[in-house]
């Protein structure tokens, strides 16, 4: 498991420890990864994270033609795995989850203790940082040095 | 054997607390209508629990039935009624020879033949297992002496064959497994013989954890026990310290409540012995 | 009433029962549910259908048909649980004053009623 912000360590291997999720990637609502865990190569956490957004952003606006506030969360039932995207509110803005589970566990257990996590990140979270404006050249610099240490090298 | 069958029946319709039903069910069971015997046996230990006779019974016709870890439970409650019953004795080493253990089953011979040394069929079943009979001992003294402790048929780990030896049915349908699904004691045999305790071990790895987590997530405080009834047993799970978790498994005719106990005496007992083993 | 209500109406007249749920277990996910202030029922049902399937699993690893009746007790009360078909599962959460005879009798036989 790894995380860019040492704050979200602790609610995310809380999670992880009781869930028994096989794949977990916290992001921003634009894609921006903040912790992954179970990913073994980069391309993948960026191309989930990209699709996670994506279709969060699809159901949101779904869900707004409904006339309805928008969805708690999507779960995809596969024959061998499950898949579940949560968007939720941080103190560092809107975030979303996504997490891939076996048969080993359930909804239920995966829900009950994500619910937990966003709770304990809303507590551990420090208080908000003035971010600085971001330049093209350090987008490229800040995305490699974030890949970097989400896969601990 | 019919006209038999019909007397004892009206017998017990007219008076139900009869011990007609030793006669009955045996009876039954000759002509193998097991399940019948079955329910006339089960009557008769519910209502005479301290009557080795009903146990034996009962034994035999779970014998019969394949049931060989209920056979042993009610062998072993004989034997604690009446220690000299060498029905109980000879049962049990029949059972023990069924499971492979040669030498359990030699050793329960050879007491058998203690008590009774004029019981021409020990000496014949201690020859079929390939050991000659030792010649008519001494009759024992007046004192009764302790029964010789059975040898598992699976491999024990160091010092547990004691572990659960004074208990109702000894260590069989017992189970003492650490944190890490691995058995500690005791053992667990199917209907066919087949020991199934390191299975079943492996199981109940996570039910500690599961169960914790859930007691204290609904606000009922640390788990105590689990009680789990299924068509074919009563299992309860104890906890004898924060890292094991003890199963005891009975025969769905005794009593969960029953069972309950025993898995409370069989947690004590764990918890002594890993004071002086762990 | 629906014949789901009606099961969840006779277990929670029981005496000491807070809460009664029926719970898909492999999901974990309350199906229908009737319970007092305090009782989670999310919890109650992602945490039960959990444990009766891994003791269904013991069971199995026994040689044993599966349970017809689970009861987990803690320090200040406990779950019950009653499978029935289809995956189902009927839960009480009782308090340690609870008539857990009676909420047994009722738990088994509605749940073998549930469809």
């Amino acid at each position: 498991m790894r995380a860019l912000e040492p704050w979200v360590v602790q609610p995310l291997e809380t999670f992880l420890a009781e869930s028994a999720a096989r794949l977990t990637l916290l992001m921003t609502s634009s894609g921006q990864v903040v912790a992954q865990h179970g990913f073994s190569r980069s391309l993948d956490v960026m191309t989930a994270a990209a699709l996670g957004a994506g279709i969060v952003a699809s159901t949101d606006e779904l869900a707004r033609l409904m006339g309805g506030a928008g969805f708690e969360a999507l779960v995809h039932h596969g024959q061998r795995q499950s898949c579940m995207l949560a968007a939720f509110a941080t103190p560092r803005g809107r975030w979303i989850g996504l997490v891939v589970f076996g048969p080993e566990t359930s909804v239920g257990i995966v829900r009950l203790f994500f619910d937990q996590m966003i709770g304990q990140l809303a507590a551990a979270a420090p208080r908000e940082q003035p971010s600085a404006p971001m330049l093209a050249e350090n987008f490229e610099t800040e995305l490699d040095a974030s890949l970097k240490a989400l896969f601990g090298r | 054997m019919t006209e038999d069958i019909r007397a004892l029946t009206a017998r017990m319709a007219d008076e139900p607390g009869s011990l007609a039903f030793l006669e009955l069910a045996e009876a039954l069971r000759r002509r193998g209508q097991l399940e019948a015997a079955y329910k006339v046996a089960r009557g008769g230990v519910s209502r005479y629990p301290g009557l080795a006779d009903a146990h034996d019974l009962m034994a035999r016709v779970l014998s019969d039935q394949g049931d060989l870890a209920g056979a042993f439970d009610a062998w072993s409650s004989a034997l604690q009624l009446d220690p000299m019953r060498t029905s109980a004795l000879k049962g049990i080493a029949f059972l023990y020879f069924r499971a492979g253990d040669r030498a359990a089953a030699l050793t329960h011979l050879e007491r058998a033949l203690e008590v009774d040394p004029d019981d021409p069929t020990i000496p014949q079943a201690i020859s079929r297992l390939g050991t000659e009979a030792p010649a008519a001992p001494v009759p024992p003294p007046v004192e009764s002496r302790p029964l010789p402790t059975p040898v598992s048929s699976a491999p024990a780990a160091r010092g547990t064959q004691d572990l659960f030896e004074q208990l109702e049915g000894g260590g069989q349908g017992l189970l003492l497994v650490d944190g890490n699904g691995l058995r500690l004691g005791g053992r667990l045999t199917g209907a066919d013989g087949d020991a199934m305790g390191d299975r079943v071990a492996a199981q109940l790895a996570g039910v500690s954890r599961e169960a914790a987590r859930a007691t204290r997530l609904l606000g009922l405080g640390s788990w105590h026990s689990i009680a789990l009834e299924s068509p074919d047993a009563h299992l309860v799970l104890a906890q004898p310290t924060s890292d094991t978790v003890l199963l005891a498994s009975r025969d769905p005719s005794m009593p969960m409540g029953r069972v309950t106990l025993l898995a409370e005496r069989a947690a004590r007992a764990a918890r002594a012995w890993l004071e002086v083993e762990g | 009433m629906t014949a789901t209500q009606t099961s969840l109406d006779r277990v929670t007249r029981v005496a000491g029962v807070r809460g009664a749920l029926i719970v898909s277990a492999a999901d974990g996910l309350v199906v229908a549910e009737q319970l007092m202030d305090g009782v989670d029922g999310q919890a109650a049902a992602a945490l039960t259908g959990s444990l009766v399937g891994r003791l269904a699993r013991t069971a199995e690893s026994a040689g044993l048909r599966p349970p017809v009746f689970v009861h987990l007790r803690g320090e200040a009360g406990s779950v019950l649980a009653a499978p029935g078909p289809d995956d189902l599962v009927l839960v009480a959460v009782v308090g340690p004053e609870a008539n857990l005879g009676l909420a047994r009798l009722e738990m088994i036989e509605a749940a073998g009623r549930l469809a």
